[in-house]
């Protein structure tokens, strides 16, 4: 009942998952290529690539580091036969995880935990998986459970998630209503520091039917991530709504989530390498109400992003049209410093770099112009700051040039607050 | 390269390009340029470490999963970003005679970059979502937030009916 059981792909019950995966195959396949010339010059391309490595080698030429950070730690997708479950194998991983316990967990102690858990009530169809040797996968167990007042299905999920990513806080930040109806979504910290978020919604976001899912998703201060199902059904999805409402209220399905077993089987699954690209690492302050709080005086907010850390934007007008201003902010990105700065970049007395563009929009809105101030400090902390003379990158241009300065944007970007 | 494992590495790159182009254009939402420079980047990465890919036990997976990467690397340097908005624009699906290749093309671009990764992946690569958690070093639990925000959106964008459109 897990999302995640199978290897195939599990959405076929759903049937706008299946109609949109029609639709993304005909998409793809209706686009074609020279593909003998495509090859070509990815081989070439490769040559290039191994040239400069060779070269690299006297210290001549660095790697180009986006090629670099890709290479040496890409993990491979792994299918789930064969050896899920057993001890890790020493010498076929390139940089095997030291840690001890790194067995995994067993679907049999997956299934054990869950029902020992539950409340008084019997169980039945347990299923479940363990999380193999391999990192970065879940231990998953579902079952049905009946208190007597009718059966429904329970799963539970248990992961490893790097505490203070956005990840880790996405996971437990309720959704946003405008795309998941729900009836209740709630946030709380708990004694020992854990962060609990718990929804009371439904199996499908158009309530097409009435089946209710309850969730908890329970996160520790040091990543542990529990996350639990119920529903009013035997089975997620295609079975008769078999009670009112899910059987754990939102006490005993906060208890189950917060269970310290779990928290012991969650440090026996192998972590996950950090692979370097800062993916989920998007930390500092939330972007679209920190960018409201810098804007020069006079402009009146027509437009805006949701606040979140990472990337935000407004439309702002002072009078004279709708001019789109855009900020991504970005930790860990050294190791492409050669990429964004070169020598007529500005350096700052305390390193920062900051580098100014005037150039085309990128999406094609007519006569669309983008003026960017982009700036790194020298450990790697970048903001980008960009206006349009358009409201809307998509959008033919409104104005001459955008609303705000180069000097304007440039004092933004460099502000500490996006730090704070 | 020795002779052989070149021959072989054409081999693959032969085999694997179309369907890369394919997975680069909808990735990119339809920026069919962009397109080509992924897949140039990704099979110029592959013929580097070719002896490596060669022993893994699925090089085509492996390919798709540089592919995935080379792309969220590039959306990284961006100065500019997708707008991952709340707004939500008129639904595209509404007028009928738009082709249903621009209109999810078009969807498709609202979505923040990670989240149209997760889509792809899910419902083009026809991966699990323990796999696309692999792919992008991610856990499952974010590959379902984020799967289940961008089915929302797309749900929103397109409408219930998307196959309508998918098989005239």
């Amino acid at each position: 009942m897990p999302h995640d059981q199978h290897a195939e792909p599990d959405f076929s019950d759903d049937p706008f998952e299946a109609r949109l995966s029609s639709a993304l195959h005909d998409a793809g396949a209706s686009f074609d290529t020279d593909r003998a010339a495509l090859t070509a010059a990815g081989a070439a391309h490769g040559r290039r690539l191994r040239r400069r490595q060779q070269a690299s080698v006297f210290g001549a030429v660095t790697v180009t580091a986006v090629a670099a950070v890709v290479g040496g730690t890409l993990v491979l997708p792994g299918g789930e036969g064969g050896a899920a479950g057993q001890p890790a194998a020493p010498g076929t991983s390139v940089n095997p995880t030291p840690k001890p316990s790194d067995s995994g967990v067993t679907e049999q102690q997956m299934i054990t935990t869950l029902q020992k858990l539950l409340p008084h009530g019997t169980v039945s169809e347990q299923t479940g998986r363990g999380s193999g040797e391999k990192p970065g996968y879940s231990a998953t167990a579902s079952l049905v459970f009946d208190d007597g007042k009718g059966p429904a299905a329970v799963d539970v999920a248990i992961d490893h998630v790097p505490p203070g990513t956005d990840e880790a806080q996405q996971t437990v930040q309720c959704p946003d209503k405008v795309y998941i109806p729900y009836d209740s979504c709630t946030t709380d910290r708990l004694a020992d520091g854990s962060v609990v978020m718990l929804l009371q919604g439904y199996e499908y976001p158009d309530r097409r039917t009435d089946t209710k899912r309850w969730t908890a998703e329970l996160i520790t201060p040091t990543g542990q991530h529990v996350s639990v199902n119920e529903w009013n059904a035997a089975q997620e999805k295609d079975a008769p709504v078999s009670r009112a409402t899910p059987p754990l209220d939102r006490a005993a399905l906060t208890r189950l989530a917060a269970a310290p077993e779990w928290r012991t089987l969650v440090d026996a699954i192998p972590q996950r390498r950090s692979h370097g690209l800062a993916y989920t690492q998007e930390p500092g302050a939330p972007v679209r109400s920190t960018l409201a709080s810098l804007l020069p005086k006079g402009l009146a907010v027509v437009g805006r992003s949701s606040d979140e850390t990472g990337f935000g934007y407004l439309v702002v007008d002072d009078g004279k049209g709708a001019s789109l201003v855009q900020v991504n902010v970005q930790t860990g990105m050294n190791d492409v410093r050669d990429q964004l700065f070169d020598s007529g970049s500005e350096e700052l007395p305390d390193g920062t770099l900051v580098a100014v563009h005037k150039e085309p929009g990128e999406k094609g809105g007519k006569g669309v112009v983008m003026w960017t101030v982009d700036s790194m400090t020298p450990d790697g902390r970048r903001v980008v700051v960009s206006a349009f003379n358009s409201g809307s990158q998509e959008a033919a241009a409104t104005r001459k040039t955008p609303a705000l300065t180069i000097a304007q944007l440039r004092k933004i970007a460099l502000s500490p607050q996006w730090w704070q | 390269m020795r002779q052989v494992r070149a021959d072989e590495y054409a081999e693959f790159a032969a085999a694997q390009a179309g369907h890369l182009y394919r997975s680069a254009c909808l990735l990119t939402a339809g920026d069919t340029h962009l397109a080509e420079d992924l897949v140039q980047e990704t099979l110029g990465r592959l013929y580097v470490r070719w002896s490596r890919v060669d022993r893994a036990d699925n090089p085509a997976a492996y390919a798709r999963t540089t592919l995935t990467r080379t792309f969220l690397a590039h959306k990284r340097l961006r100065r500019s970003s997708e707008r991952s908005t709340d707004e939500l624009p008129e639904t595209a699906a509404a007028t009928s005679d738009t082709p249903l290749r621009l209109t999810l093309l078009q969807a498709l671009g609202q979505l923040p970059v990670k989240d149209r990764a997760v889509v792809v992946l899910r419902y083009w690569e026809d991966r699990s979502v323990q796999e696309t958690a692999a792919v992008l070093d991610t856990s499952p639990a974010a590959v379902r937030t984020r799967c289940v925000r961008a089915l929302a959106r797309l749900r929103a964008l397109l409408g219930e009916d998307i196959g309508e459109y998918a098989r005239p």
